[in-house]
């Protein structure tokens, strides 16, 4: 088995992207997967009895976005699976390539604005290194939209 | 069960009532048949609080060894009983831990009263504050406490644990030190814990626990959707309310996280941005919350301190939360107005609808019904229960008693879904800040906050309602709250008008609408900020005090206006 894994997240960030993973399929034929991982780390600091219900609901939450992301590739002529996982980004973005193979690991590249994001430009140089190490896939970097911070930056 | 169970069952549960009421009557009798004459008084601080342990002696003239002793009660009351025959002097003595120390001397007439088995009726006493080692420390702890949770730096129970440890660690090991050293023992730290409240968040976290899983959040998210006919400037309003109304029978938290991802469902399916619908549902459940008893912790602590009922928030609240809700939604349409335009025909592709329906489908109908009716039951005895003093922790540990026993879910779940650390967290946090109470920190600033106020109501619910309401952008409104109680209580004792409890409504109001200032100032938040950045859709500080702070001033300049016109006009 052959691939393109692609995580996403939803919002204007993931959508270049999306569309870079997207014309990647289309150039190479090969199958496309978005993941979208579900991680509860934002409960630390408030309630942790609710991890039952709030898992579901996110786990919902992410396969609408992974829907989205579907609906895009589909428009291009691009059939694409939306997975849904559970736990650290970086590891199941690992686990995902490994188990299918992964000939391209389609990542973002993150905006120096974006405080918030999982990767800093040092942790993604970082992670894009074992990623190839672990997996032997290549990592394929998604350039940014001009001024496209997400809603809320 | 068998019959013979059933008569076992009732033989003990008689049993057990004949011992308690045998209990009662023992005591009373004990009561009564208290011989001797007394000697009886009052203990008060300077802010007229009743000085509950204190140790009061009576000496033969200012010989050390006392003749007889006893404890202020809850009302500050003592009742010393006085030898048959009292010698020729006789002294009183009142001390305890953070006070300054008070003698009297008997009277002749007093004496003589007292010796013809008269009881004395001394008049009240004040005792004064005093400033020691502890003070400085159980002040220092306390705000090191409130900065461990402002900042993340530990989980909010756990700071509070920490606070709790060092103190009883300087009252038991540091007293062999210095005396100065102890704040108070472990028996004195539990007295200002606030059992009611504690039960009353378990009990409401069991019901909750069934509601949320039943999908009905869900269902009515995707039911405003197809109320407003996919028309953005209608389905906001709509979200809101919704959010706000949940929030005052739910709590905020709870709320958010279950309708944020439904949210950002829709906001996709609609193609908008979803934090021009995020944004007004957090800041509407920030403020509908209030509107009732059990909407959010804070009211809850502050029912419980100031005996305000389930209907008086009702009455005192809605009406003022309404009134700020309209507020917030205009102004929502209005800074959300560009956010809110989607090109095209209103509505959702078919193909998302249908993804969105399966995603707000009922989960468990059966258990909505029973949790419905029994939440019924409870809102009930919520209203009506005060005319029989029946305490909403009451209440809400009979509902949630009733909805397991109705629905016999795994009851392990059920204990699991009861978020201890918040209960433990409002425990620790009962005795940090009864620590600054015991040490006399919150006697000085309520003080000095009565002597800036000085006998004008209108300043008051001005200060209390806007101090508040800043103060909580920065400050947990939880253990802020929890501080602020005393504070008001002595400013609704000592400010003319103020005895309709109209400080507390303002500390409400200020705490809860606080939170929409800043994104650290409510849980509901946070909560909120994390899943949309898990949607893709980061909320920074920035932008969340950008669209909120405005929304603070707004709805707490209204809520002041209706606290004026129903308090102060009226």
């Amino acid at each position: 088995m052959t691939g393109i894994v692609c995580a996403v997240r939803g919002g204007p960030a993931s959508q270049p992207t999306i569309a870079r993973s997207v014309s990647l399929a289309q150039e190479s034929g090969l199958p496309l997967y978005f993941l979208y991982v579900v991680n509860l780390d934002f409960l630390t600091y408030t309630s942790s009895s609710r991890s039952h219900t709030i898992t579901m609901e996110m786990e919902q939450m992410g396969r609408f976005i992974l829907r989205t992301a579907e609906d895009t590739a589909a428009a291009k002529g691009v059939t694409a699976e939306g997975l849904v996982r559970h736990g650290d980004v970086t590891e199941e973005i690992i686990k995902l390539s490994h188990e299918i193979e992964a000939d391209y690991v389609v990542l973002g590249r993150p905006q120096i604005r974006q405080k918030r994001s999982v990767f800093t430009r040092d942790l993604l140089a970082e992670f894009v290194g074992r990623l190839e190490e672990l997996t032997g896939a290549k990592v394929v970097m998604a350039e940014p939209a001009e001024g496209n911070n997400g809603g809320g930056s | 069960m068998k019959a013979s169970g059933r008569r076992r069952l009732l033989i003990g549960a008689i049993a057990l009532a004949a011992l308690a009421l045998g209990m009662i009557l023992t005591d009373d009798l004990v009561q009564a048949a208290a011989p001797g004459p007394l000697v009886t008084g009052n203990v008060f601080d300077r802010q007229g609080q009743p000085v509950v342990g204190a140790r009061v002696t009576i000496t033969a003239g200012r010989a050390e060894a006392p003749l007889s002793e006893a404890e202020t009660q809850p009302d500050g009351r003592y009742a010393v009983p006085v030898p048959e025959a009292p010698p020729e002097q006789l002294t009183l003595h009142i001390e305890r831990p953070h006070f300054q120390s008070a003698s009297t001397d008997l009277s002749v007439a007093q004496l003589r009263d007292l010796r013809n088995g008269q009881t004395v009726s001394l008049p009240d006493t004040t005792l004064l504050r005093r400033i020691n080692l502890a003070f400085w420390i159980a002040t220092g702890l306390f705000v090191a406490v409130l900065v461990l949770i402002a900042t993340g730096r530990l989980h909010n129970t756990l700071s509070a644990m920490v606070g709790v440890s060092l103190i009883f660690v300087l009252s038991y090991i540091g007293r062999t030190i210095s005396e100065d050293l102890f704040i108070f023992d472990f028996r004195g730290a539990l007295g200002y814990v606030d059992w009611n409240v504690i039960f009353l968040i378990m009990g409401m976290m069991i019901v909750v626990a069934v509601v949320e899983r039943t999908g009905i959040f869900q269902w009515m998210a995707l039911r405003a959707y197809r109320l407003s006919g996919g028309r953005t400037w209608l389905l906001l309003p709509i979200l809101m309310v919704l959010t706000g109304v949940a929030s005052a029978t739910l709590d905020n938290v709870t709320t958010m996280l279950l309708m944020t991802p439904i949210t950002v469902q829709i906001a996709l399916a609609l193609g908008l941005n979803p934090l021009a619908l995020l944004m007004p549902e957090v800041m509407a459940s920030n403020v509908a919350g209030i509107s009732t008893l059990i909407g959010t912790p804070t009211n809850i602590l502050i029912g419980s301190y100031a005996d305000i009922s389930f209907n008086s928030f009702l009455t005192n609240l809605t009406p003022g939360v309404v009134l700020a809700l309209v507020g917030l939604v205009l102004y929502s349409e209005w800074t959300y107005r560009r956010e809110l335009k989607v090109s095209g025909e209103p509505g959702a592709p078919s193909a998302m609808l249908e993804e969105l329906s399966e995603s707000a489908r009922i989960s468990e109908p059966e258990h909505l019904k029973k949790a419905g009716v029994v939440g019924a039951g409870m809102l009930i005895l919520f209203v009506l229960g005060e005319q029989v003093h029946l305490l909403p922790s009451v209440t809400a540990l009979m509902g949630a008693t009733a909805l397991m026993v109705w629905i016999r879910p795994n009851i392990e779940e059920m204990i699991e879904a009861v978020d201890w650390t918040t209960l433990v967290f409002f425990i620790t946090l009962f005795i940090v800040v009864g620590a600054i109470q015991e040490v006399g920190l919150v006697s000085f600033i309520a003080d000095g906050i009565g002597r800036l106020i000085g006998d004008n109501l209108l300043v008051a619910v001005l200060a209390v309602t806007w101090l508040s309401a800043l103060l909580s952008m920065v400050i947990a409104n939880i253990p802020f709250t929890a501080a602020m109680l005393p504070v008001v209580g002595f400013l609704t004792k000592t400010v003319p008008g103020a005895n309709t409890q109209v400080l507390f409504y303002c500390l409400s109001v200020g705490s809860a609408m606080g939170g929409n200032g800043s994104l650290i100032g409510a849980s509901a938040n946070m909560v909120t900020a994390g899943i949309s950045e898990r949607s893709g859709q980061p909320i920074t500080y920035a932008y969340f005090f950008r669209k909120g702070f405005p929304a603070l001033l707004l709805t707490v300049a209204l809520a002041s206006l209706w606290l004026l016109l129903h308090f102060l006009v009226s």
